[in-house]
């Protein structure tokens, strides 16, 4: 007997979820944001930035009396780098009426949390960088980034303007790097670069051994590396070990703070296009920059900056509207322009389209002496 | 368990069945789908359950079931296909498979089947990666609309919840009677001594398949009701990981206690959830319990009534 009444104990503990929907009430005079973003599982790395970024910009703000008068309240919520988690924490988010929705970063993710957020009409604000996710004409999703779609063009063009004829792509198998693949591989194919070797390599992998072994093989001029943070630091790592010398190329990742960070002297050499920095040649970015380090111990990187300046977005343009409204805030949002002189925690100038992509300028780096130096400085596409 | 007992056995069921059903109605569409979520878990838990539990197989390949149940009921929904359609077919797909897969068991036992069937699993996710044509790859597939019966769209969060246990309950029945059935002590014979069960007339070599085969069936019905549930598929939600979790569901619970399955679920899916209120610590909480829980039950939750009884 005991057991069934051991199990209708639990069972009523179950009953009791009531606490899975009902939230207090919320006071008046803060306006609440709720991050969906990846704080275990593998997109950690990109998650705990992102966080650390959004943190950074509501402290400034509620330091400086908020937005509209108003304190934010955050509530970071770990989707665990899962889809159904992901859809999880949106609808529990929607189900507190936010302002806003932060995040996420995976596209997986974004794609079932997009969903949920479009349904309710609320904004959300995320870190995905995959071409698609805007592409599905939803209304209330905005980009924090270049999208792959906006950042490879440059990256190709950087390769034809140094001469190279042929390249090897070495990408990581999951939605980031295939999206960031097909994207390079046609862009690629419409300068006429060849491709001499793909090599597809898996999230997590440990041992680049036989990659780095067949990509150097393959002769090409360059190599082109696509993967994430972790991943990008041992290929490097193993290519160094491997002697390899000539141009390693990438787009954002490759190049970024934390990969320069994980694979030391390794990334010294490694080129390419980021379309966020906190070395940027800006007096506003460099604040930034050694402000999070400042705070955080360590740099930040493009992640970091998307956090931090999806913030001051929904500030600049909650205050230009002067009220809390969610429809009117994605509203003013698509087409809109927005200068950083005007509204600094912008950091950089950006213009949002009708889908919610972004343009602002980007930039070519390489890795000299374990830092970031910007070689070049690109405009906007100009497209929106 | 005393007279009393066994008459109030009854009604607290179909009460609790009951409450269950109803429970929608005093939840916000979050609740409601974390419910939903634990009732698709619970199916594929029962699943798992008489793999493990009841024919004393090993499986780390459940959620590689979940995604082919999954994956067929994603395609056959973007294909036009009705949802009566949908689910039979989910289910046969992954009993034959469960079939092919029980072969290896007919040979190796404990850790080295467990090897064979954790290189199941990671061939299925490269399937579901790398067929591209079929599944959309990494990307996944998108859209997959709520399904329609009868007329009836079970769009609204609670309809599909409700369409979701009321499979729940039905394949528990089925479950029950199964395993009520001589096919339920043919089971509990191979897994208890299987020698002395080919003794005594019983096909160890059939029932160890049956064993696999109706679990990943179980799985496949789960996968069918998951796909539109959250609408999205990826390879990344049927790894090793997620097999891993649904044993747990099941070894937490009470492997071959008939429900271990739907306590483990509320361990494994709903536990996370309410610990959330312990933020950046509240995976680390989780993880504690398990430990203690597994240290302290290796029965699992329902062998704590065993230990009660004891003198």
């Amino acid at each position: 007997m005991i057991k069934r009444r051991t199990t209708l104990k639990l069972a009523t503990s179950a009953l009791a979820v009531p606490a899975l929907g009902i939230t207090g009430a919320r006071a008046a005079d803060t306006v609440k944001m709720i991050d969906d973003v990846e704080l275990s599982g593998p997109g950690v790395t990109s998650g705990s930035m992102w966080k650390n970024g959004v943190d950074m910009a509501i402290k400034e703000i509620n330091a400086g009396g908020g937005i509209l008068g108003r304190q934010i309240e955050v509530s970071h919520q770990d989707n665990q780098s899962q889809a159904q988690i992901a859809k999880a924490v949106a609808t529990k988010a929607i189900d507190d009426e936010p302002y806003v929705i932060l995040g996420p970063i995976f596209s997986g993710d974004v794609n079932v949390s997009s969903a949920v957020a479009e349904t309710a009409e609320t904004p959300m604000f995320m870190g995905g960088e995959a071409a698609n996710l805007t592409q599905q004409g939803k209304k209330y999703l905005f980009r924090s980034s270049l999208s792959q779609s906006a950042a490879m063009p440059k990256v190709a063009n950087y390769m034809q303007k140094v001469g190279i004829k042929s390249v090897v792509i070495v990408w990581i198998s999951n939605d980031f790097g295939k999206g960031g693949h097909d994207t390079m591989l046609k862009e690629l194919n419409a300068r006429g670069i060849k491709v001499l070797a793909d090599i597809p390599t898996e999230p997590g992998q440990m041992d680049y051994t036989s990659v780095v072994v067949n990509a150097v093989k393959a002769g090409a001029d360059a190599i082109f590396s696509y993967k994430n943070e972790e991943e990008s630091a041992r290929f490097l790592i193993a290519l160094r070990k491997y002697g390899y010398d000539k141009p390693v190329i990438g787009e954002t990742v490759l190049v970024s703070q934390r990969v320069i960070e994980l694979a030391g002297t390794a990334a010294n050499g490694a080129r390419g296009h980021v379309g966020l920095t906190v070395d940027a040649p800006n007096p506003l970015v460099l604040a930034f920059g050694a402000k999070f380090k400042a705070i955080y111990g360590y740099a930040s990187d493009h992640n970091g900056i998307k956090g931090y300046t999806s913030i001051y977005l929904i500030k600049a343009v909650t205050e230009k509207l002067g009220k809390f409204d969610r429809k009117a805030l994605a509203a003013a949002i698509h087409g809109g322009s927005f200068s950083a002189k005007q509204y600094p925690g912008l950091l950089l100038d950006v213009a949002f389209d009708a889908a919610g992509d972004l343009d602002r300028e980007s930039y070519l780096v390489e890795v000299r002496d374990g830092k970031q130096v910007i070689t070049e400085t690109l405009p906007p596409l100009g497209k929106v | 368990m005393t007279g009393l007992g066994k008459s109030l056995r009854w009604p607290v069921l179909i009460l609790a069945i009951i409450a269950l059903a109803v429970l929608p109605t005093s939840l916000k569409s979050y609740g409601v789908y974390i419910l939903t979520l634990w009732a698709v878990y619970v199916i594929a838990g029962m699943g798992l359950n008489l793999t493990v539990g009841y024919a004393g197989q090993i499986s780390l390949g459940q959620a590689a079931f979940l995604g082919i149940g999954a994956y067929t009921a994603g395609l056959m929904a973007k294909l036009g296909f009705s949802y009566l359609l949908i689910v039979p077919a989910s289910a046969s797909i992954c009993f034959l498979v469960g079939l092919g897969l029980g072969f290896p068991a007919l040979r190796v036992q404990h850790h080295y089947l467990a090897f064979a069937t954790l290189g199941f699993n990671m061939l299925c996710f490269l399937v579901f990666r790398n067929e591209e044509w079929l599944t959309g790859g990494t990307f996944g597939m998108n859209d997959i609309a709520r399904p329609v019966l009868f007329g009836w769209h079970f769009s609204r969060a609670a309809d599909f919840y409700q369409l979701t246990f009321g499979i729940t309950v039905v394949l528990a029945v089925l479950m029950a009677l199964l395993l009520r059935s001589p096919w339920g002590r043919a089971f509990a014979a191979l897994r208890d001594n299987p020698i002395r069960a080919e003794s005594v007339g019983i096909s160890t070599t059939f029932y160890t398949l049956m064993a696999f085969a109706i679990g990943a069936a179980y799985a496949g019905v789960a996968g069918a009701l998951f796909a539109p549930l959250v609408g999205f598929i990826e390879p990344a939600s049927f790894t090793v990981t997620n097999s891993l979790a649904m044993l747990l569901m099941v070894i937490v619970g009470g492997q071959g206690r008939f429900f271990g399955p739907a306590l483990g679920a509320v361990i494994v899916v709903l536990l996370p959830e309410w610990l959330r209120f312990a933020a950046d610590w509240y995976l680390a909480v989780f993880g504690f319990m398990i430990v203690v829980m597994m240290v302290w039950m290796p029965g699992g939750l329902l062998s704590l009534a065993d230990r009660w009884k004891r003198p």
